[in-house]
């Protein structure tokens, strides 16, 4: 089959590779129909991330036909058109029980290379490095899904590949940052990024009966959508004092809720701990560069929550505690519980209150990946969410 | 500050050697790097007389000289917990069997103590030679949330403790293969299969 490899920093090919197989009695075999770039797999393409090995294929946000099952699932059938979680989770540890998915204590064979770096090992994950299981993704043809009764989610005929595939990530992890908000009435919250999440975490802000949403970026396509689409208010960081703008608009007290959706690539204008991050993070002093969780600490309401959706790997420096620790902050973060949204969220898509395909502007062939990458990478052709369709010929 | 002892024996021999051999090779044509060793051999030196290692702790080796078999002197000691969301007489049941308890390859295990649900020790012979020993403490862990097992293992490191330092480093650690088949009880009890990615496809040739 065609499958994405990964090659090193900055490079990604598609190559022929063997096709998988069932390896565990709870696995099934998905025949990939749509896969998403995630703004996560330009931290793996960019080389931040550890435990990457080359040849490994990219890809977690997808969708497909079950075309063979383990003899451990019940609850699909050969045909079945799904749309696959991006935790690996066995829905049957401390964890799973809890619903707290992404931590599953049973999905990562590498749980000792996490617990180095991160104390204890969360799940495994699809095509996100050694670290996280180094489990094959689905920027692919085909791809095996462990723990295939538990994960997996029936998509109804009428909902499309395109309302359904952002289920498998971006869609609940915008949902589960604005639900971390714990949002009442009247409240303002300010997204850092208007990527894919930001923009799904504004929707789902509105969704859970935010007042008013002030989105943060510096891509004019972005905060045009942001404005015209969600109706957020907006600020490009290029060009105005993020922490001013966000007083003078929140009546000198500041955003009820911070969501940073922006993550450990930080960008900014002006800053001299930007300056200090690029630095220490190109001599692998500093694996992160924290701008917008900075800046979304200092600028929250006291008492207010900072919601971390972005993704961070390791170490930074600088970190505004005496902030978090004096204004009574809530800091409120993880990687998704996918499993735990997905229903609710697919009902909210079939009943026509969310449709989070407006974000997508570029649909193409499998072949393309590459190309796409360094497109989505450079943010050229306004490109704000690519889906590679493996079916569609070049 | 006294510090305990926590070298074995073999150790000191071996830092009074590494530590001569260094002072006397920079002493032969002095030079700043050679200054540098000398100091570093001092410091072996220093280590065999007050007969502590102070990385140890940081390193995660513990020297036991009271094993829990006569047997040897003095041990390695590993220490690893795990809780597993099934009841002990279900866990118990499956190290029951010697093949799922924790043994360096080509061992063959002789259960030494088995209490129903409670404990069970072994050691692990190749031939006539002890490898290791070791035993498991199951107890109902708080709250309903199933068993924490407690896995004592021992073993007399080849190399001394410069060895076991090494095998960490190399990831073979005993160490690991404990926590390794304490994990892997862990997914096949709680799920019914281990995890694991061996035999998918890859673009590595």
């Amino acid at each position: 089959m065609r499958a994405l490899c990964w090659h090193g920093r900055h490079e990604v090919r598609v190559e022929s590779v063997p096709e998988p197989k069932i390896l565990n009695p709870r696995d099934a075999i998905v025949r990939i129909t749509a896969s998403a770039i995630c703004g996560s797999d330009l931290h793996l393409y960019g080389g931040f991330v550890p435990g990457m090995v080359k040849g490994d294929i990219l890809g977690h946000e997808f969708m497909g036909e079950v075309v063979e099952l383990g003899g451990g699932v019940g609850n699909l059938r050969v045909g079945d058109r799904v749309v696959v979680p991006f935790p690996i989770s066995c829905g049957n540890c401390f964890f799973c029980s809890r619903h707290l998915y992404s931590l599953c204590e049973n999905s990562n064979p590498n749980a000792w290379m996490a617990e180095k770096v991160w104390g204890y090992s969360p799940c495994g994950i699809y095509g996100y490095s050694h670290l996280l299981g180094g489990y094959a993704g689905g920027q692919a043809e085909y791809v095996r899904v462990p723990f295939a009764d538990v994960g997996p989610l029936k998509v109804p005929d009428e909902v499309s590949d395109e309302q359904a595939l952002f289920l498998s990530d971006i869609l609940p992890t915008g949902y589960m940052a604005a639900e971390n908000c714990a949002i009442e009435r009247g409240d303002t919250i300010a997204v850092w990024g208007c990527g894919p999440v930001g923009l799904l975490a504004i929707s789902c802000a509105r969704v859970l009966g935010a007042e008013r949403v002030i989105a943060i970026d510096r891509f004019p396509e972005r905060l045009r959508l942001a404005a015209l689409k969600l109706g957020a208010e907006t600020i490009d960081y290029s060009e105005a004092n993020v922490l001013e703008a966000l007083r003078d608009l929140t009546g000198g007290r500041g955003p009820d809720a911070c969501i940073d959706a922006v993550g450990m690539e930080a960008h900014a204008f002006h800053n001299l701990a930007y300056a200090y991050d690029r630095v220490k993070q190109a001599m692998m002093l500093e694996s992160d560069r924290p701008v917008a969780l900075r800046e979304a600490i200092m600028a929250c309401r006291s008492g207010g929550t900072v919601s971390v959706a972005g993704v961070y790997g390791g170490w930074i420096d600088k970190f505004p505690v005496g902030a978090m620790m004096n204004r009574s902050l809530t800091v409120r973060t993880g990687q998704t519980h996918v499993q735990r949204y997905m229903k609710p969220l697919l009902a909210r898509i079939a009943r026509g209150e969310l449709d989070p395909s407006f974000i997508i502007t570029h649909r193409l062939p499998l072949e393309q990946a590459p190309a796409a990458y360094r497109m989505f990478r450079d943010k050229q052709d306004e490109c704000i969410k690519v889906v590679l369709r493996p079916q569609f010929r070049t | 500050m006294p510090r305990n002892p926590n070298l074995m024996r073999a150790d000191r021999i071996g830092y009074v050697a590494g530590g001569l051999a260094l002072i006397a090779w920079a002493a032969r044509r002095p030079s700043l790097p050679k200054a540098l060793a000398a100091g570093f051999g001092a410091w072996l030196l220093y280590q065999a007389y007050t007969g502590n290692n102070p990385m140890f702790r940081p390193l995660g080796l513990h020297v036991n000289r009271e094993p829990a078999l006569p047997d040897v002197a003095e041990t390695l000691l590993v220490e690893e917990a795990i809780t597993i969301s099934r009841p002990p007489a279900e866990v118990y049941a499956y190290f029951a069997q010697p093949e799922h308890l924790p043994a360096l390859a080509d061992a063959t295990l002789d259960v030494i103590r088995a209490n129903h649900a409670e404990e069970l020790a072994w050691r692990a012979l190749r031939g006539e030679k002890l490898l290791h020993f070791g035993s498991l403490e199951f107890r109902d862990a708080p709250g309903g949330r199933g068993t924490i097992v407690a896995a004592r293992l021992e073993y007399v490191p080849a190399g001394g403790s410069l060895g076991a330092v090494l095998s960490r480093i190399m990831g073979r650690s005993p160490q690991r293969m404990v926590v390794d088949t304490l994990r892997r009880a862990r997914a096949l009890l709680e799920t019914g299969e281990a995890p694991t990615t061996t035999g998918q496809p890859s673009g590595r040739r």
